[in-house]
């Protein structure tokens, strides 16, 4: 019950915020904060509740929904979930607040759209039903094309019909795997498809099905990662999006890749999963055992290239995408692993990478709104004028470019350390996205709060109580789980000793 | 009492730094910051000294599990043996009296509260690196160190030289640190813990390992020592040190003199276990030629803080020769005396600095000595220039050029520098510098002639050389500020001592300059019964066991171990009769002396009486100094090949990815829509007009704006699929 009323609070929000008349822009706010405080305050209520140690999905609610089909409304969460979901519920109000005085138009329908968002988001992390799983899905898709495509800038409509065609290519290709899988397991129940997928001469657990559905999956996934080369309309979407919606896009969407990945890809599809992790399983069904290295390469091509394109950048926040580009890649890596130490490593940084990209990007959105460009080489200085963002934002930078001691290097080092045993080679020229990572950020920092004042900054005022309680969560939690990442992983162990692991 | 009383060594800087960190999110400072952060050092230096008594012979970790996955154990935790201890109290006592310099220092600084919070955090970082009982736990102090370098090198950021000072650190370092993580990969694979005690420790696994693995053992010692390279500065990675000197000079002192800079070598010292004959081989050349390279480059300098960042390169470089040719002790007995006569060093070229700054600015109005050279342009940008006198964008107040008779006006500087001088110089018998050279210098010839290897033949004489050239160096520093005749009228007359804040800690490291003090004959030094080099892996059998020798020669003799402790003071007296058992210590020792009083004499000549001429050896020696001056070219070559070719590469990738990469993209996007037109005009008219106003409806209401996003396209797409998908499932049903 409690996680049904989190999925399905944002959406009463969003009724009521409708209702509501069209001018009083500041009780559409409120309103929207507080219904986006709900699902954070039963957030803490579902995280006080809940068992580390427990094998089983909790919270479970599971009712038939459309009986023709076998289709249920069945939610639950698990290590794998409880994470993500709670950076959700974490982010919605954060974002909200973010959003309080730079939306100018239109407040009702961004502040309606948001709390669809939000419903969509929680859902897909809460789904245990491949169906539901895949309508929530889709239900983000709707609403941040939306988003993007009405409060972005100017390329706005580029970017947003980019971004929907591009994650629309993908999961039509998920839904004929899903298809097929129902057509071969006839359920949408993720679970026992999991257990089916492991018996031993069910149509499931064919590893030719199995390889040809692991890519339908991977490439609706992929998209959404994105993982090169599905990766171009993520710089463009977030150039455009305003800064909260780019908050969501990199904090969450993205992580809704990854995560498939691991839900259906990894738990349900060990076979296929075998094939592009594993050369000798690639060799077996008379493949190249290139294919075993696939999914360590997209990792590896990610980290690298996403690095050095950053490198590249100009525009503040299309540096921030494409490292983020870069920091998925380390996700990608840690799971081709295949063993504790990837996985853990790849989970923990899908939350603090989670934590740290939304950072940045309000981070970007604060010297934005003031400066009304994103150049990087257009700023210089301002680290004299704005002492507070610029201890922030060097924060934010440490951790994303992986200083110990913060939340970025612990899941970037277990990955990278699970990696290694099964890929040396891979796994140490990975390594050089480490460097450049620490090149381009530091070059920033550079260029825009180091050196001389640029005088047209003279006034520029200093970050304010407002931003600052937007990152102010997201920098504790930056520091206490680079610091004590167990509390972190102690949520998730028990989900990730249960998947299918190679040690 | 080790456990709390480390606690509270971490704990006390740590506090420091919060309770301005948390303030700071208010927008607001604590004007006395220093005082907190230097009683919080106080503290922690009072702790160290009261940590002395628990040094056990077989100190076991002490650690808490820190992240737990089934397999995968990683801990946190204390390694409290004699090494710890003297690290410990280096860290501590250098840190303190830099704290307490520095209120003098930086005093009016803006960001003076600023400061030394990130004096704390430097601190605590350090002290977590030294106490850390594993490996993973010394990078994370390792790279916290390195953000506290890269904040205080950029402390003064309005400086462009110092905001592209602390990038360049920072880039260089973390290049090591990846070698050196990779090391650590190799290292946790095998044996599956980053713990280097105890039973299950990588030491314990490196024991057992069969002679199989010695070239993959090799290469893991290598990786790690890449750490070191980067860190400590050594040679192909030495070039951020010099213009780290961006820094306020109190952040030379501490971390790029005494402290962070060392941690290389404390790594490489710690890790000795592990290294085999050919990492040892490898880290000894590595030190040598650093040794030798940045000396021949201090010669040249005439900035007084890069002749003294090119010093400590050099004698870095040393330390790592020691450790590298097996002589454990010596290589981290050299850290400690250099930590403080280094630091002696650099805090009073920061008395000099501040006393010829001064006049700059109104009297009084102390504060912006450094920082008011944000024009100046140094860093990389000293060209060689023959005409004589151009500053080569070298601060005035650094110039050597503009010094001379400085001992009149600051006789406390001159004098503590003085000793400091004869300290690295190696004049014998009376200062620390040269037992722990001459220790080294021992374990290399002493090497050399037990494996009769050319290569430690070679790199003793290299050492040797660069021992001559290191007294030469500083005596040539010495002569120019302080000798002969201000060069520099304006400035001399407003020199004057410096406050009694900054002449107290010059002072106290002066005293700690001498070996009485300095070799303790109390117990952390007491090295016969607790310090022995730990036994490497399948080292040769040594001629005459020279692995299981206490190699601290200056310190206390082996036969005279217990004599010497229980004698107390008596160390010191058993250190000059142990010189008697080795033919390579006493050929070392001459040796040592001869060079070094040939360096000084040279400088006298050349910089005192001026019975030669600096321009005229020069211009004899063109291509030699023109190398000296342009430090090899190391900066040039990454800067024009390695920096150069990664922008381009990102640069390339930046435009495949915007033409290349989305150009295919929006190319399939254009045919897509050209055929699917056709396709979805004649679908829409037919059968889906009335569902697709519908969607529309929707649409904008919601949007408003929607009409301006491709009218009608979304649905059309929509509608593609739903259509595609009714298909695939017909499909699906007839073939699967």
């Amino acid at each position: 019950m409690l996680l049904t009323l989190m999925i399905f609070v944002p959406l009463i929000g969003m009724v009521v915020v409708l209702c509501l008349p069209r001018n009083s822009e500041e009780t559409i706010k409120r309103t929207t904060l507080v219904f986006t405080l709900i699902p954070l305050i039963l957030g803490v209520i579902l995280l006080a509740g809940y068992d580390r140690g427990s094998e089983e999905h909790q919270y479970a609610v599971d009712v038939v929904w459309i009986e023709a089909f076998d289709i249920h409304y069945h939610i639950g969460i698990d290590g794998l979930s409880v994470t993500l979901l709670l950076l959700t519920v974490l982010l919605g109000p954060i974002c909200v607040i973010a959003s309080w005085r730079n939306i100018e138009k239109g407040i009702k329908a961004y502040m309606a759209l948001f709390l669809l968002l939000e419903t969509g988001m929680i859902g897909f992390f809460a789904a245990l039903d491949l169906f539901l799983f895949y309508v929530f899905f889709e239900l983000t898709l709707l609403p941040m094309y939306f988003l993007i495509g009405i409060w972005g800038g100017p390329r706005r409509e580029y970017a947003a019909i980019k971004f929907f065609l591009y994650t629309l290519f993908g999961s039509v290709l998920m839904l004929i795997a899903m298809i097929a899988v129902y057509l071969k397991g006839e359920t949408f129940d993720i679970p026992t498809l999991i257990t089916l997928a492991q018996q031993d001469g069910h149509a499931l657990a064919n590893p030719v099905f199995q390889i040809w559905v692991f890519l339908g999956f991977f490439i609706g996934f992929a998209v959404k990662v994105p993982i090169f080369p599905f990766h171009t309309w993520l710089p463009d979407a977030h150039v455009e999006a305003p800064t909260a919606i780019s908050v969501i896009l990199a904090a969450i969407l993205l992580k809704m890749g990854t995560y498939g990945l691991i839900r259906v890809n990894f738990a349900m599809l060990p076979e296929g999963m075998a094939f592009f992790t594993d050369p000798e399983a690639a060799v077996k069904l008379g493949r190249s055992a290139t294919w075993g290295y696939g999914l360590a390469i997209l990792g590896f091509i990610n980290i690298v290239y996403g690095s050095f394109c950053a490198l590249a950048q100009t525009d503040f926040k299309k540096l921030v995408a494409y490292s983020s580009i870069g920091h998925m890649g380390f996700v990608i890596l840690g799971l081709a692993a295949r063993n504790e130490s990837g996985v853990t490593g790849a989970i923990l940084q899908m939350f603090n990478h989670g934590v740290i990209s939304a950072m940045l990007f309000l981070l970007v959105g604060v010297v934005y709104d003031r400066a009304h460009h994103r150049e990087i080489n257009g700023f210089g200085g301002l680290g004299s004028k704005m002492p507070i963002y610029t201890g922030i934002t060097t924060l934010a930078f440490m951790a994303s470019l992986g200083l110990p001691g913060l939340s970025g290097f612990v899941g970037e080092a277990l990955a990278l350390l699970g990696a290694y045993s099964k890929y040396q080679v891979l796994t140490i020229l990975s390594t050089i996205g480490i460097v450049v990572g620490a090149a381009y950020f530091l070059w920033t920092l550079q260029r825009v709060f180091l050196g001389k004042l640029n005088p047209k900054y003279e006034g520029i005022s200093e970050i304010n109580g407002r931003e600052i309680l937007t990152l102010v969560p997201l920098g504790i939690l930056t520091i206490l789980f680079g610091v004590c990442p167990s509390l972190l992983i102690s949520m998730f162990n028990q989900a990730v000793r249960l998947l299918p692991l190679v040690p | 009492m080790v456990v709390p009383l480390i606690s509270i060594i971490l704990l006390c800087p740590l506090a420091a730094f919060a309770f301005f960190g948390l303030l700071s999110l208010t927008g607001r400072n604590y004007s006395r910051q220093d005082l907190v952060s230097t009683a919080a050092m106080l503290i922690a230096a009072i702790c160290s000294f009261l940590l002395l008594p628990q040094i056990t012979s077989h100190p076991e970790p002490i650690s808490i599990p820190w992240i737990e996955i089934d397999q995968i154990k990683l801990s946190m935790g204390f390694y409290f043996d004699s090494v710890t201890a003297v690290m410990l109290l280096v860290v501590t006592i250098v840190s303190s009296l830099v704290h307490i310099f520095s209120i003098g220092y930086m005093h009016g600084d803006p960001r003076y509260p600023r400061f030394f919070a990130f004096l704390s955090l430097f601190s605590f970082s350090m002290l977590f690196l030294v106490v850390s009982d594993n490996l993973l736990g010394i990078y994370i102090g390792w790279e916290l160190v390195g953000l506290c370098s890269y904040l205080l090198i950029g402390f003064w950021f309005e400086k462009d030289s110092a905001a592209d000072a602390c990038k360049k650190a920072f880039l260089t370092t973390r290049v090591g640190d990846v070698g050196m993580f990779v090391g650590m990969m190799m290292l946790f694979t095998k044996f599956h813990t980053f713990a280097l005690y105890g039973d299950g420790g990588i030491f314990a696994a490196v024991a057992n390992l069969g002679s199989g693995d010695i070239v993959w053992l090799s290469i893991a010692g290598v990786l790690i020592f890449c750490g070191a390279i980067g860190k400590s500065a050594q040679v192909p990675l030495h070039t951020w040190l010099p213009d780290a000197m961006e820094g306020p000079t109190p952040v030379s002192a501490l971390i790029h003199a005494a402290t962070m800079v060392a941690a290389g070598v404390y790594l490489t010292a710690r890790m000795f276990p592990i290294l085999t004959p050919d990492s040892s081989l490898t880290i000894a050349y590595v030190g040598g030629i650093t040794a030798i390279v940045a000396a021949t480059i201090a010669i040249v300098r005439f900035d007084i803080k890069r002749v003294l960042a090119y010093s400590t390169i050099s004698q870095l470089g040393y330390m790592m020769l020691g450790i590298g040719a097996g002589s454990y002790v010596a290589g981290l007995f050299h850290l400690t005396t250099h930590a403080f006569f280094k630091a002696l060093l650099f805090l009073g070229s920061g008395s000099v600095i501040h006393a010829l700054a001064v006049h700059n600015g109104s009297h009084g109005d102390e504060h912006d000595h450094e920082s008011e050279h944000h024009d100046a342009d140094h860093g990389d940008t000293e060209h060689h220039d023959d005409a004589g006198f151009d500053s080569h964008g070298i601060p005035a107040e650094q110039d050597m050029r503009h010094m001379g008779g400085l001992r009149k006006k600051m006789p406390i500087t001159f004098l503590t520098m003085l000793i400091a001088t004869l300290s690295i110089s190696g004049v014998p018998f009376v200062f620390s510098g040269f037992w722990s050279k001459d220790a080294i210098l021992a374990g290399v010839l002493d090497r050399a002639m037990a494996w009769d290897s050319v290569h430690y033949y070679i790199l003793f004489i290299i050492a040797l050389g660069a021992a001559g050239i290191t007294a030469f160096y500083m005596f040539r520093l010495i002569f120019m500020t302080f000798f002969g005749k201000p060069r520099n009228r304006e400035m001399y007359d407003h020199a004057h001592e410096s406050p009694g804040s900054m002449a107290i800690p010059l002072i106290i490291l002066a005293v700690l300059s001498f070996p009485i003090v300095n070799t303790w004959s109390f117990n952390p030094w007491s090295f016969d019964k607790h310090v022995k080099a730990p036994k490497q892996p399948h080292v040769h059998a040594p001629a005459h066991a020279s692995e299981e020798r206490p190699v601290l020669y200056a310190l206390a003799g082996a036969s005279n171990a217990h004599a010497a402790e229980d004698a107390g003071h008596g160390a010191h007296d058993a250190a000059h009769d142990h010189h008697a058992h080795s033919p390579a210590h006493t050929i070392a020792m001459v040796l040592s002396i001869i060079v070094a009083s040939f360096g000084i004499l040279l400088s006298y000549l050349f910089y005192h009486r001026k019975v030669f001429s600096a321009e005229g050896a020069a211009s004899r020696l063109r291509p030699l100094y023109n190398l000296c001056w342009g430090k090899y070219y190391f900066d040039e070559f990454y800067n024009g090949v390695i920096v150069a070719l990664s922008v381009a590469w990102a640069g390339f990738l930046r435009v495949f990815d915007l033409r290349v990469i989305d150009g295919i993209v929006n190319l399939v996007g254009f045919i897509t829509r050209a055929v699917v037109a056709a396709f979805t005009g004649w679908f829409d008219n037919k059968f889906v007009d009335g569902l697709v106003n519908w969607v529309a409806q929707i649409t904008w209401s919601v949007g408003g704006r929607i009409r301006r996003i491709q009218t009608g396209a979304i649905q059309n797409y929509l509608l593609i699929v739903l259509g595609g998908v009714v298909l695939l499932i017909l499909i699906f049903r007839r073939y699967l």
